[in-house]
């Protein structure tokens, strides 16, 4: 009767553990996003990093999204930062950039065990009021609790209606290289 | 005019136009100690107005310096990038201010509970009200 109700009771905990991760979401309000559309000709780097992105990833279907607002995105010089947001992206009027999409390699992704996996990520990418489908590569980390998000991947600046003047076009490049990285705790 | 003048007058003129294009690239970014403030408010009437409607709040605060005046929630220090400190709201979500990281600072450590006030950039919503370039206020 003993070894009866520490079986059940073993299956009760092992149940309710399974059920958690299966149903388990990832959050994290301090990600990174970095982009880079600096043109080979350029003498001066025009990158930008924000660390306040957030972004949610949920075990149980792969949905994942991340959202990012623009005039958080600081650069080294003063001025760059004024055309980025008045000019280029109009953050006044367009105030964040989103993603919402999904893991669509779950079936190879094991968020319960620790390990690097590579996902593959598909969905909808929100920039300048302009939404464009994109799939992209990305590296998944598994340590403990945590979950780790790196990906990298090039936007062209055209396909969000961010037009380039023709005085600085051999200064910016057409695609600008972004780079993702956020690490993911349990959603309480 | 002779054209020794009109020459050095061009010459002059493209002197100053070139010190005028050096001194805009090289403009250092706003001192965040000495911006003034365009409004001052709550930490959790700021939330009310962004959650209420987004798009009237950025009217009010999107890309202005504001000071907000709440309880610290908690200090979050991110690998390679400046403390945020969290302001209750009342809900899940807060208003979270970042420090500048190109000011100097008395302090970077907050005790949750005590009230404090940031002045920073607001940056809008995105779950959280997010305020970047934060100095404390004293």
């Amino acid at each position: 009767m003993q070894k009866l109700m520490i079986f059940c009771a073993a299956f009760f905990v092992f149940t309710m553990a399974a059920s958690a991760q299966s149903g388990q979401k990832f959050f994290t309000r301090d990600g990174k996003v970095k982009f880079d559309a600096t043109a080979a000709s350029s003498p001066e780097r025009i990158d930008a990093l924000s660390n306040s992105a957030t972004c949610v990833l949920d075990a149980a279907n792969g949905n994942f999204q991340w959202a990012v607002l623009i005039k958080g995105f600081q650069f080294e010089k003063s001025l760059m930062q004024e055309h980025f947001n008045e000019n280029y992206l109009e953050s006044g009027k367009y105030p964040k950039a989103t993603f919402v999409g999904k893991i669509t390699n779950l079936n190879e992704v094991t968020l319960s065990k620790n390990g690097t996996y590579n996902a593959i990520v598909s969905g909808q990418m929100t920039i300048h009021g302009v939404t464009k489908d994109i799939t992209t590569n990305g590296a998944i980390t598994v340590n403990g609790s945590n979950v780790k998000v790196n990906a990298g991947f090039n936007l062209n600046l055209a396909d969000y209606s961010i037009s380039i003047p023709a005085l600085v076009s051999d200064k910016i490049a057409k695609e600008a290289k972004v780079l993702v990285d956020a690490t993911l705790v349990p959603k309480q | 005019m002779s054209g020794k003048r009109i020459l050095l007058l061009i010459l002059g003129l493209g002197l100053i136009g070139a010190a005028i294009g050096i001194a805009l690239w090289n403009k250092p970014h706003e001192n965040m100690a000495s911006s003034k403030a365009k409004a001052t408010v709550e930490a959790t009437v700021l939330f009310n107005e962004y959650n209420t409607d987004e798009n009237a709040a950025n009217a009010n605060y999107l890309g202005k310096t504001i000071a907000v005046t709440g309880k610290v929630k908690d200090v979050s220090k991110t690998e390679g990038g400046p403390a945020k400190i969290t302001l209750e709201t009342g809900d899940e979500f807060a208003v979270i201010c970042e420090l500048d990281a190109l000011s100097q600072h008395a302090r970077t450590d907050f005790i949750a509970g005590e009230t404090v006030t940031f002045k920073g950039k607001c940056d809008g919503l995105n779950l959280d009200v997010q305020l970047s370039r934060c100095v404390e206020v004293k």
